[in-house]
């Protein structure tokens, strides 16, 4: 089952970075994409599996001003969605809603809801309150974390608290714990730092260095999944945060992102450099096993690689599982290609 | 004949009815159990009633029938009166031979009376007389009686008055049994009256037994006497009520210490086999340590069989001893084996063992030494199978962390020695199994099909322990404690990657040469037996094993890959994120990474090319991949065009297009191959995978013009010699095309360097590079 091309595809017009899923968009599963293009005009599009989960249709298509480096969807409203976007010399990160009536394929231009303009340095991503109802927002430069009220209605955005992680940790990312909404975990080039929002204080680290992105387990609480340029995918307990409780060899060259999936907790899909998707199957019982036995490698131990799409000119960057139908993903390679699969094929019999 | 019978039997059936009717008082009760099936019809019943009887025939039958009847009737009749006669005549013999013996009863009883009382008178006489005899006599046999009783008396009291000097004579003759009998025979007495009358007698034959016991007791002990001799001293001593068991527990105590003598201490236990083997040779050197031993056990078993005939009720006590001293022999070899021990040295100290344990079987078998014994020598020689193999591991690792790996040329030297540690580690193991396997002794022969298992499970365990062990040394798996401060020890990067290479080369040999041969071996010389031992099949399974190793070496290889491949990404990453790309200096010369780049990639040469071998030449030409070819010229077309008019976005739009329509139409070059066991291959990838990384860092950057060309300034410098150590050189352009696409889709300006300049900045560093390595060269 070596990539076999039965995605859905869609080619955006230059080449591009993120993609994420419309959680709010309870009637269907759709998704967003930015371009990045350093030169050209930057395009958001918002993509919609028709009903019959055969074809992608552009549902919106609208310009942004600059080219985008992050891109994160409001899980309470489908029209909101923010990006981070640079000039080529510096970085910006900005709240938008998508003009109403949108559906229309021509061109409109988005309206910008707010501006988090805390920051100077390279901002990485922005994240958004995991519990869905908040209006909490979280950006992150190379240096500071930023957390935000937002007020829709209003159209403001404004600072609750900022703090330094301080210079010599440069971070990458992150991501918002979805059991506990006062904890985040921010990726720098020598740990993963874990922050209370309540003290805005570094709590906890693991170390480990160069850790390229990182992700919770929305289904299994204490789990966290993180991604390395070489040396693959681990899986930490957080509890015993030590040493990983599974490795997964991950890619030929670098893993570049990792998500769990959010209804079926083993399996977890990784992109990477390699032009590849990877899923993976983490179960909880193997994990136990390699842990036990590290050293007598038991010969049936299964191979935790469901399934390889290979199916890809270019680097992949982008991923993103359907939170609605939870056996879709949308992957995104360099190369502004638009892939929807459906793992179907590999779920876990229950 | 059947049809025949049946009348015949009804017959005699009425015939006895009838004469049981006839005698039986009780007609009633004979009707009860005569006959159940009373009716009219039946004759032979009491109410049967002939009128009826009668009608009814008339009633039933034809004439024939009813004269056929009355012929058949008369003819019973007739019978029956006969019968009748008969019974009376016999009858009336009975009684007139009756009479005849009562009358003949009468004629001898008459006269008998007169005989009667003569008798009578005769016995009365001979009474009377008899009396007379006893009534004269009685006077003188009572004195007789008297004077009887007073001697007894007296010979009693000579006895004891002498036996005190009969004791004394009897010590001096050494005859302590009757000596003891004496004393016992005068106990009673001398209990009574030995306060009285007998005081002194008393006191003196006391002490004279008094010596009797001490004589006795130092017989018992002492080892020169025969062991009859102790016995029936054993023996006296419990007559004499000497607390015997007090005896026997010191006795035993003294047995027990001499144990201590016997022990085969494992520092003396090599000299002992050593000896063994060589008195083996000549017989003259009786003073051998091992002969001491063997003395020194056959005295004690000597000793436990006497005493097991001494003291019967002790058997317990010296099966104990026995078991105690074949435990401490086993528990001794254990610890004896635990240093490094060869085979004939463990046969050694085995066979004199198991002598020991047959010595002492001999005098106790009930105690089940041989049992006992082969358990244990089971768990030993398991233990030792065991501890061979981790010997052998700790040499093979041994050998390979020996080295100094900063020397130069010594990844070869490692090899060469590992490969030879695990060929001749594993030669000498099948050496001394064939010497166990060929033992003859009893035990083995026993434990053969065992040990035959043991081996092959041994090696078995043996070599995924070792592929365990090898992930660990190269730190791919980082687990297992005792390892941990080994590898931490050595844990600089630099030995890791040779030694990761090594070690992968190894795990090719192991596969490919190695399991063989022991396949080989094991079915020559250590095959059968393991089917009833091992219902699971074969312990050895040579396939998985290859397996694993073939497993392991890919990922050694893989790793050895992805440890250099992070060294250089380290340079690169360093390079990336120091400067601000996009207010970048014009280009002066080569960046410093490119020397850090390449002097990398040397060393994986220099060290692939010790230890992997030359990889069959088959450099990709240019013209074989002439997609490529086409992409590379339509992409500097692009550049040089996108140059001309930059400002012209739809051009720019158009340059995507065409880069996109390319890559359609041109073979998709495979840039993740299967890493192969050749010189080539592993740097190959090495430098595809940096070349990659360094595409993915460029991706992450904004350049302006000057970085721009920067970058391409390195890339072009990179070229030649990448080309020179790589096989795949198209692969190879194409990573390097991919680093200029991705700075020029990354720069807000885009205008390369002109081809002169980059020529010019080039050669300089080409000179500057020469002038260093001769300075390096002639300091």
């Amino acid at each position: 089952m070596q990539g076999g091309s039965s995605g859905i595809g869609y080619g955006l017009k230059y080449q591009a970075r993120c993609i994420s899923d419309v959680k709010a968009d309870r009637d269907h599963t759709s998704f967003l994409t930015g371009t990045l293009s350093l030169k050209e005009e930057n395009e958001v599009h918002l993509l919609r599996l028709s009903s019959g989960g055969s074809e992608l249709i552009c549902e919106g298509l609208f310009s942004h001003p600059n080219e985008i480096w992050d891109l994160a969807s409001c899980p309470f409203d489908q029209r909101i969605f923010s990006t981070v976007f640079s000039t080529g010399d510096s970085y910006g990160a900005a709240i938008w809603q998508i003009p109403e009536p949108y559906g229309k394929s021509n061109s409109s231009t988005l309206e910008c809801v707010a501006s988090l303009d805390a920051h100077v340095g390279k901002i990485n991503c922005v994240l958004w309150c995991p519990s869905g109802k908040s209006d909490k927002l979280i950006s992150m430069d190379e240096q500071n974390l930023v957390l935000w009220s937002l007020d829709c209605s209003k159209k403001t955005a404004e600072v609750l608290s900022k703090e330094s992680a301080g210079m010599r940790h440069s971070l990458s990312g992150g991501a918002w714990n979805p059991h506990d909404v006062n904890s985040v975990a921010a990726t720098s080039e020598s740990s993963i730092q874990f922050w209370d929002l309540r003290t805005m204080k570094k709590v906890d680290s693991i170390e480990r260095a160069h850790i390229r992105n990182v992700d919770y387990n929305i289904k299994r609480e204490h789990i966290l999944v993180t991604a390395d340029d070489e040396s693959g995918i681990h899986v930490w307990d957080l509890r015993k945060a030590k040493v990983p409780v599974q490795e997964l060899p991950g890619h030929t060259h670098w893993t570049w992102a990792v998500r769990c999936n959010p209804e079926y907790e083993e399996l977890i899909l990784s992109v990477g450099t390699d032009s590849a998707v990877n899923l993976w199957f983490a179960s909880a019982s193997s994990e136990k096993k390699t842990s036990e036995s590290s050293v007598v490698a038991s010969p049936q131990r299964v191979n935790p690689l469901l399934n390889s799409y290979t199916d890809y000119e270019d680097s992949v960057y982008g991923l993103a599982w359907s939170s609605r139908e939870p056996w879709i993903f949308a992957s995104l390679s360099y190369d502004g290609r638009v892939v929807i699969e459906s793992v179907k094929p590999f779920l876990p019999r229950r | 004949m059947a049809t025949e019978a049946a009348p015949m039997d009804e017959k005699a059936k009425r015939m006895r009815d009838l004469l049981s009717s006839f005698y039986t008082p009780d007609p009633s009760i004979s009707n009860n159990a005569s006959s159940i099936s009373t009716s009219f019809d039946n004759i032979n019943s009491t109410s049967f009633d002939a009128d009826q009887y009668m009608d009814l025939m008339i009633k039933k039958s034809n004439l024939e029938v009813l004269l056929q009847r009355h012929v058949q009737m008369a003819a019973e009749i007739k019978n029956l009166d006969t019968d009748l006669q008969m019974l009376v005549y016999e009858n009336y013999n009975k009684f007139i031979s009756a009479t005849d013996t009562i009358k003949r009863m009468k004629s001898n009883i008459f006269g008998m009376e007169g005989n009667m009382d003569q008798l009578l008178q005769k016995i009365m006489s001979v009474q009377s007389r008899s009396d007379g005899v006893n009534t004269s006599l009685f006077e003188k046999r009572e004195h007789i009686e008297k004077l009887h009783r007073t001697r007894n008396l007296l010979r009693k009291v000579q006895f004891i008055y002498d036996l005190p000097a009969r004791l004394q004579k009897c010590i001096k003759s050494e005859a302590y049994g009757d000596a003891v009998r004496f004393y016992i025979g005068a106990m009673p007495i001398l209990k009574v009256y030995g306060d009285t009358s007998f005081q002194d007698c008393r006191r003196a034959s006391e002490e004279a037994i008094e010596i009797i016991i001490k004589n006795l007791q130092t017989k018992l002990f002492s080892d020169s006497e025969s062991i009859q001799a102790r016995a029936e001293a054993a023996v006296l001593l419990k007559q004499l009520n000497v607390p015997v068991d007090s005896l026997k527990a010191k006795l035993l105590e003294k047995l027990e210490q001499a144990l201590d003598g016997l022990q085969i201490k494992p520092e003396e236990a090599s000299k002992l086999a050593e000896y063994n083997d060589s008195s083996k040779d000549e017989e003259t050197n009786d003073q051998g340590p091992a002969k001491i031993h063997e003395d020194a056990v056959r005295g004690f078993s000597e000793a436990m069989r006497a005493y097991r005939e001494i003291f019967p009720d002790s058997e317990e006590r010296l099966f104990k001893l026995a078991r105690a001293l074949t435990t401490m022999h086993f528990e001794n070899m254990e610890l004896y084996i635990r240093k490094r021990v060869s085979a004939a040295q463990f046969l050694g100290i085995f066979r004199i063992i198991w002598e020991d344990v047959v010595l002492m079987d001999e005098v106790l078998p009930e105690a089940a030494l041989s049992d006992l014994s082969a358990e244990a020598a089971q768990v030993t020689l398991k233990q030792f199978v065991a501890r061979t193999f981790s010997h052998l591991q700790q040499d093979i690792s041994d050998t390979l962390l020996k080295f100094d790996i900063n020397q130069k040329e010594v990844l070869k030297v490692v090899l060469e020695a590992s490969r030879k540690a695990v060929l001749q580690g594993t030669a000498d193991i099948f050496q001394g199994f064939r010497q166990l396997l060929d033992e003859n002794t009893v035990i083995f022969v026993k434990m053969k099909d065992l040990l035959i298992g043991w081996i092959q499970k041994g090696f078995q365990d043996f070599f995924r322990s070792l592929e365990a062990h090898f992930l660990v040394l190269s730190g791919k798996t980082s687990s297992s404690n005792e390892t941990e401060g080994l590898i931490e020890g050595k844990s600089s990067d630099k030995i890791q990657a040779g030694l990761i290479l090594v070690l992968a080369q190894l795990s090719v040999f192991i596969e490919q040469k190695v399991i063989p041969r022991i396949t080989e071996e094991i079915a020559a010389s250590f095959s059968g037996g393991s089917s009833q031992a091992f219902e699971n099949g074969p312990a050895f399974i040579p396939g998985e094993l290859c397996r694993v190793f073939h497993a392991a070496s890919e990922k050694l290889l893989q790793h050895y890959i992805d440890t250099r491949t992070q060294k250089i990404s380290v340079v690169l990453r360093k390079r990336f994120k120091t400067p601000n790309w996009v207010k970048h200096k014009e280009p002066r010369e080569v960046h410093m990474f490119v020397d850090m780049f390449l002097q990398e990639l040397e060393e994986v040469g220099k060290e692939v090319k010790q230890i992997l071998p030359q990889g069959t030449f088959r450099k990709h030409k240019r013209t074989d991949s002439n997609g490529s070819n086409t992409t590379t010229s339509s992409r500097s077309n692009t550049l040089h065009n996108d140059k001309m008019n930059r400002s012209n976005s739809q051009r720019a739009r158009s340059q995507l297009f065409e880069t996109h329509l390319a890559k359609l139409f041109k073979q998709k070059v495979e840039i993740f191959t299967k890493v192969e066991f050749t010189q080539e291959s592993v740097v190959t990838t090495t430098v595809k995978l940096c070349l990659k990384s360094l595409q993915e860092y460029v991706r992450l950057q904004t350049f302006n013009r000057s970085g721009f060309q920067q970058i391409q300034l390195d890339i072009q410098y990179l070229k030649a010699p990448l080309k020179e150590t790589v096989e795949d050189e198209a692969a190879i352009d194409f990573l390097l095309d991919e680093v200029i696409v991705a700075a020029s889709e990354r720069c807000l300006d885009v205008i390369p360097l002109e081809p002169p300049i980059l020529d010019k900045l080039i050669q300089a560093k080409l000179a500057k590079s020469k002038e260093h390595n001769n300075n390096t060269v002639s300091s």
